[in-house]
């Protein structure tokens, strides 16, 4: 044992050596030189605090515990001889006080802990190795994938111009017979005024929509107010979220009237019907014969990764003219059935004209070149959206080694006494009440926002608005585990979550190094 | 808040009545012959001219220079409330000798002081050593509205259906009418009083022709300096719980203390006005005191009428205490002497609180408390607001957020810490529920008119409100603190009683209905202002049994005159904006002359979110008051020091470890308090009334004699003006010390000083002495063995003088004699100890340091002498002062210190 004064830890003992001669000694900082024996005095005689290492004299000082058999520590000065033993071994107090030595059990427990760390790392390392593996596989099929689409789109552009130039020349000659159609019908033609009233009758229904769903009366529908009709939670996965709500809007964060009834409504309103029983999807088998759009959409829907979405899209999209006779055959049909609610719309179809063969030839043969062209378009942008899609992902940051790929698409869910909370990382947090009402979103996916280690804290922020108080947003507190969970979830500020999350992802060595360094802290 | 959901003036049918004598006047002469005189008192007859009603009155001399009046119906058909519990116990008698009665006009001396009554019209006037102070009815505007049956019920239905009918046809005798449509019966909103005993309002006016200013009457968000009310409405006085309340407004709020002084520069006198009942006061003061000072001093005489003061009260009978200083610290001490002083508190709960509602659970605490050791800031005190119950119902757990409370209690006992619980008066209607099972089964409720119990909404939905002025709910009530009932706390537990105005969210003005029926079958209009006394004297019994050797702490919202014995108050449901930082001064100034120095705001406001300037300016102004608490809405963000930018952070550090240096001042002071009376923060005219300017300044306060402060308050200021007051008319003044550097400031008048982010501008001034503990802690009690630092502040001749107390700072033991309790003098250049008392504690504790400003040069040697035994001791320069090394004395140990010059 060296010889040293109290509170002095062995690495600094030879800077605490009397000078020889006049046995005076120096402040550590140089700023004052005093006699040695007023070290450890119980009086601060130096600035930096130095001179009482083993007293409580100095606001700034520090007391060395060595803490034989554990970890040693550097504690404030003010805790030294305040009556509270703060090191295991006790030194920081007098005798008086009767501090017990618990270094030696502390010291055991802590080997014990720090072994079972290790094995814990140790195998959820395997396990995190293996999502490593997943994840870049992932990745790998992601970029084939794109690699795929690109040249599809390539193609998909080459037919569109084809099917263009069959369109035109198609509609130049139906264009032409209608005319000459036209001239005959003019004079019997009363149903023109019917045929006016549909877009009349349409806007009032788009009109009504539009108070309702402008809820703060600013005269335009934004994303948010969307967001509060579950109608249109396409993806059926209990919210509707920003992505779904904008494409109502025609991908626009709002909307005036007019453009309300020209862009918006005609989306909304399938799926209001729908809400209301008024309008039963087409099914695709009853379809292909029929619409033969659909049959291919089919065929690309095999290869979506998100089938339903895709389903909706397509309902929602059957308004385009194309379809036009087929849904409004569904709706009437339907209207009959439910009676005339509120919201139900009353339009008639318009009795298709009957024209002479020729021209009904010629018309038929302008709609196959639309519906031509309109099959490639959509086939692009379905290509489109998914490479944005892809983009999206690959975008996404999961780790260094792709470790937290599989996460994204999985959910956790963790339950308290009042909530269901749940997880999906890299898509969002929920919450929803275990006595029944609305999920609410907690968050949407952010960043990560460890501080030291990056990977050890998610934020989801954006989520649904307090009553009174900002949007919900979510911090993910990650650790590891050999099985993922969340293991608890709270909120220490009004409308701000802290979910502790486990995962064999989060067993890595700099994870755990940083945890280590917290833990000393 | 908004204004419209409490009445004016105007809309309460009793003030509205009562304020039109101030154009009327009134007649009230005294019965000849009807005087009686005793050792102590005078009592007889007066009588209403215009309705030949007679009432009684006695004027009665009190030891201390103080007067009480009471005036009462000689037979009123039903007793009226006389106020209990406020006083401190019955006051001490004084003697009276009765000089004449001629000419209707009766002299009587008590010591110094003379009380001369004049029959007809009956007013008093009161002398201190011949000066005129008071006068009590010199404008005539005494009121006071005799009890009478109820009109037949036709007439009373067509009053009201028709509010401006003539009211002499209904009634037989004109002179006696009372034709406001608000006498039998009022509406305010959507609530209906029904007032089954009609009218039954008392008013009094009082002058103070010595004074220039009056103040008093809190609690208001206003000036210290009361205002003028002739454009306005009076100041009210009713217990109420205001949502961020509105400052510089003569609005009800929490507390309603119905003391008022009067100061000018040769005389202070005081007047208690001892009603529980709604009261206003109007204010008569000069509009503008430009003006008025101006046209003082070219005629070198007053024009204005002196600063006068009329209570008005809703029911009850007057009964008013008449202090006549004749300084204004004699009168705060006259005071303190009726209602008492808060006891000398546990020295933790003079440290910093930390509280929010709420902290959420058991984790959330121990993990707060972790963190204030993780950045080593001194934290004593966690609180926890209703969210730790199970379902708001008191004395119980939510057993899922806290399971285990006993270990949770412990992990802060262990650094010496403590927890707040909160324990509201209001009671959930859970028939699952003890404390609502018996207080029904026992018929503890307060009681509506018809007899059955009161059913008001608030935290718990609804509820119940247990009748605290009937003795046998009290000790239910307090019973339920005793640890074999509530099993979940520790006796290091304390109190924070809230809401006890009492606030009842679908009552009339957020409170309960005046009609309701209390212990005794008074009604709710005459002891609503006491209801959270009540509530106090229960809890304070509760925490005396649960262990009598602790000093309970309890923290209130409501309170009236008198509720400073059992608690500490704080400013409510401010507003985290710089005009409330402000005001907390300026209220808390109030309070403490009117017996609450026990005082504090919520530090960074209540509501909102502060910005980090305020914050920090918050800490620094909450380090100065004596109860020092940060506190935040639930719909706040977190504000814990360590989640704002790092500056800030140590900002916050350095105030409260500030604070913690100056604890044994505040307990001195605290000690003192309960010894004297004397506030522990004090206005400045307290100790410099003769300075004018000194009168109105609300933005400094004195820690008892011995400190200055003018806390920064405003946004983005890099200087302050401060105002060093003049101890005479001559613009001399004390010198002061910068409590940081020590520089001397000589001067009187505004100083402008720079100040930095972390400077709070406090100076200790030249005469005092003080003692302080230097070693920053995690918590007050484990300072206890401390050595202590001795500041030595001189005056212009060289000498100060300065007290210190300490004992356990637990227990009352002190008042067995376990206390040393010394005075400190330091004059040609010795300083010197004297004990008063018992001295029989013993300490650990011993001086650290020295350290004396105000000596021109540094002394060639410094000797110590301690049981004959002499040593010299190193002395050094540093900054402005002196600092002596290590004299290493016990405290409770006699030395003499010499400096020595070559």
């Amino acid at each position: 044992d060296v010889p040293r004064p109290r509170g002095v830890s062995l690495i600094k003992a030879p800077l605490y050596q009397p000078r020889a001669g006049d046995d005076s000694w120096t402040c550590l900082d140089g700023s004052k030189t005093i006699p040695f024996v007023q070290v450890n005095d119980d009086y601060c005689d130096c600035p930096d605090g130095s001179d009482e290492p083993g007293t409580s004299a100095c606001a700034q000082g520090q007391f060395h515990c060595l803490n034989k058999g554990h970890e040693s520590v550097d504690i404030p000065s003010s805790r030294v001889q305040d009556g509270v033993c703060d090191c295991c071994d006790g030194s920081d107090e007098s005798q008086v006080v009767g501090c017990a030595n618990t270094c030696a059990e502390l010291g055991a427990a802590a080997a014990i802990q720090r072994r079972n760390q290790a094995e814990l790392h140790k195998q959820g390392a395997e396990k995190r190795q293996e999502m490593i593996t997943r994840g870049r596989q992932l990745r790998a099929d992601r970029e084939t994938r794109r690699l795929e689409l690109e040249r599809r789109i390539k193609d998909q552009e080459a037919l569109k111009s084809e099917k263009q130039q069959i369109k035109i020349n198609a509609e130049a000659l139906e264009s032409d017979a209608l005319e000459v159609f036209k001239e005959q019908q003019r004079e019997l033609d009363a149903d023109t005024v019917q045929a006016e009233e549909e877009p009349q009758q349409m806007r009032q229904e788009a009109s009504l929509s539009f108070g309702v769903y402008d809820i703060n009366k600013d005269g335009f529908v934004e994303v948010t107010e969307l967001m509060v009709d579950i109608n249109l939670d396409r993806d059926r996965n209990g919210v509707v979220t920003v992505e779904e709500a904008k494409y109502f809007l025609d991908e626009r964060e709002r909307v005036d009237l007019d453009a309300f009834v020209t862009l918006a409504w005609p989306r909304i309103k399938p799926l209001k019907m729908l809400a209301e029983g008024l309008f039963q999807p087409p099914h695709a088998d009853e379809q292909v014969p029929k619409v033969p759009v659909e049959a291919t959409t089919e065929g690309v829907q095999q290869s979506q990764p998100q089938p339903t979405e895709e389903q909706i899209d397509m309902e929602a999209s059957t308004d385009g003219e194309a379809d036009e006779e087929g849904d409004e055959d569904q709706y009437d049909d339907e209207e009959g059935d439910v009676g005339v609610g509120e919201a139900s719309p009353e339009i008639e179809a318009p009795a298709p004209p009957v024209y002479d063969p020729e021209t009904q030839r010629l018309v038929e043969q302008a709609n196959e070149a639309r519906n031509a062209l309109e099959e490639v378009e959509r086939n692009i942008r379905e290509i489109e959206q998914e490479v944005k899609e892809i983009d999206e992902q690959s975008a996404k940051d999961y780790g260094q080694q792709e470790e937290w790929a599989v996460l994204d698409g999985e959910c956790y869910n963790f339950e308290d006494r009042e909530y269901v909370y749940t997880l999906c990382p890299f898509d969002r947090a929920s919450q929803k009440p275990k006595n029944g009402g609305a999920e609410t979103t907690l968050g949407r996916w952010e960043q990560w926002i460890g501080e030291g280690y990056k990977y050890s804290k998610q934020k989801y922020g954006n989520g649904a608005a307090c009553w009174n108080g900002p949007q919900r947003s979510a911090i993910i507190n990650i650790s590891c585990a050999l099985e993922p969970r969340i293991t608890s979830v709270g909120e220490p500020n009004r409308c701000e979550y802290y979910f502790e999350f486990e995962t064999p992802a989060a067993c890595d060595s700099e994870a755990q190094r940083a945890e280590s360094v917290h833990d000393e802290l | 808040v908004d204004p419209n959901n409490f009445k004016t003036c105007e809309q309460s049918s009793f003030c509205r009545r009562s304020r039109k004598v101030q154009s009327s006047g009134s007649k009230y002469a005294l019965i000849p012959g009807t005087l009686n005189s005793y050792t102590d008192s005078l009592t007889g007859d007066l009588v209403n001219k215009e309705n030949h009603h007679l009432f009684s009155f006695k004027l009665e001399a009190l030891a201390g220079s103080t007067f009480r009046l009471r005036i009462d119906e000689k037979q009123p058909l039903r007793p009226r409330y006389k106020v209990e519990h406020a006083l401190k116990g019955q006051p001490e008698a004084g003697r009276i000798r009765l000089h004449t009665e001629t000419d209707g006009e009766i002299v009587i001396t008590s010591e110094r002081t003379k009380a001369v009554l004049h029959g007809d019209p009956f007013y008093i006037d009161f002398y201190e050593h011949d000066v005129l102070v008071v006068s009590v009815n010199s404008k005539n505007w005494l009121y006071f509205e005799h009890l009478r049956p109820k009109p037949n019920e036709p007439t009373e239905q067509r009053e009201g259906e028709q509010e401006d009918q003539d009211g002499a046809v209904e009634t037989p005798k004109l002179t006696d009418s009372i034709d406001d449509p608000g006498a039998w019966e009022e509406n305010f909103k959507s609530h209906h009083d029904s007032k089954p005993y009609g009218p039954e309002a008392v008013a009094l006016d009082f002058s103070f022709p010595a004074a220039e200013i009056l103040f008093g009457i809190p609690e208001h968000a206003d000036s210290f300096v009361l205002k003028s009310t002739s454009r306005t409405d009076p100041y009210r006085l009713y217990n109420l719980d205001v949502f961020e309340y509105i400052v510089d407004s003569k609005m009800a709020l929490y507390g309603s203390v119905p003391v008022i002084y009067g100061h000018g520069a040769q005389r202070t006198a005081g007047v208690y006005w001892q009603n529980a009942a709604e009261t206003w006061v109007d204010i008569q003061t000069a509009e503008t005191n430009v003006v008025s000072s101006l046209v003082n001093f070219v005629s070198g005489s007053r024009k204005t009428p002196p600063p006068g003061a009329h209570f008005i009260s809703e029911s009850g009978i007057v009964d008013a205490f008449i202090m006549l200083g004749p300084k204004p610290i004699d009168t705060f001490k006259q005071y303190a002497a009726l209602t008492g002083t808060h006891e000398l508190p546990q020295l933790f709960s003079l440290a910093y609180h930390q509280s929010r509602w709420n902290y959420n659970d058991e984790r959330d605490v121990t993990a707060v408390s972790a963190k204030f050791d993780e950045y080593n800031i001194p934290m004593d005190t966690m609180w926890l607001d209703i969210e730790y119950t199970d379902g708001k119902r008191y004395f119980t757990w939510d057993k899922f957020k806290f399971p285990q409370p006993l270990a949770m209690i412990k992990n802060l006992t262990e650094l010496g810490r403590h927890l707040v619980v909160i324990i509201d008066p209001h009671i959930k209607r859970d028939n699952g529920y003890f404390f609502h099972q018996d207080c029904t089964e026992k018929g503890y409720y307060v009681k509506t008119r018809e007899g059955n119990d009161y059913e008001g909404w608030c935290w718990p939905g609804s509820a119940s409100y247990p009748d605290f002025f009937n003795p046998d709910v009290r000790q239910y009530y307090a019973s339920q603190f005793d640890l074999s009932r509530f099993q979940t706390v520790t006796a290091d537990v304390m109190l924070w009683n809230d809401m006890n105005e009492p606030s009842v969210f679908n009552g009339p003005e957020i409170t309960a209905p005046k009609d309701l029926v209390h212990y005794g079958n008074w009604e709710h209009r005459d002891v609503h202002n006491l209801y959270g006394h009540m509530h106090l004297m229960g809890t304070f019994a509760g925490l005396q049994q649960r262990d009598p050797n602790q000093r309970p702490f309890i923290l209130t919202r409501a309170h009236f005159a008198g509720s400073q014995r059992y608690a500490a108050i704080w400013t409510g449901d401010n507003l985290a904006d710089w005009p409330h930082l402000q005001h907390s001064i300026k209220m808390c100034l109030t309070e403490a002359v009117a017996g609450f120095s026990f005082c504090g705001a919520d530090v960074g406001g209540f509501f909102g979110n502060p910005d980090a300037e305020l914050l920090e300016r918050w800490y620094q102004t909450g380090a100065f008051l004596p109860f020092f608490r940060a506190h935040a809405h639930i719909d706040t963000k977190r504000r814990e020091p360590w989640l704002y930018p790092e500056r800030t952070r140590l900002v916050i550090q350095n105030a409260i470890r500030k604070r913690y240096s100056y604890l044994p001042l505040w307990y001195t002071a605290f000690y003192e308090l309960e010894k004297t009376g004397a506030p522990v923060i004090r206005p400045l005219l307290t100790h410099y009334p003769l300075d004018k300017d000194a009168f109105g300044i609300d933005d400094q306060l004195l820690v008892q004699d011995r400190l200055l402060v003018k806390p920064v308050m405003q946004q983005g200021v890099s200087k302050v003006d401060v105002y060093f007051p003049a101890i005479d008319d001559k613009k001399n003044g004390d010198l002061w010390y910068d409590a940081d550097t020590y520089e001397r400031q000589e001067r009187v008048g505004y100083v402008s000083v720079p100040v930095t982010e972390y400077k709070i501008p406090v100076w200790q001034r030249g005469g005092s002495i003080l003692a302080k503990k230097e070693r920053p802690r995690r918590s007050a009690p484990l300072m206890l063995h401390d050595p202590y630092t001795l500041i030595i502040c001189l005056d212009r001749n060289g000498r100060a003088a300065g007290t210190l107390f300490l004992d356990d700072e637990k227990s009352y033991d002190y008042r067995q004699g376990q206390y040393v309790y010394v005075s400190y003098d330091f004059s040609e250049n010795q300083l010197t100890t004297r004990f008063i008392g018992k001295r029989l504690y013993e300490s650990d504790a011993w001086i650290e340091r020295i350290v004396i400003a105000g000596l021109e040069r540094v002394p060639s040697s410094v000797g110590i002498t301690v049981n004959g035994v002499k040593q010299n001791l190193e002395s050094t320069r540093q900054g402005g002062a002196v600092v002596i090394r290590k004299p290493n004395v016990k405290m409770d140990v006699d030395f003499l210190l010499i400096l020595h010059y070559a």
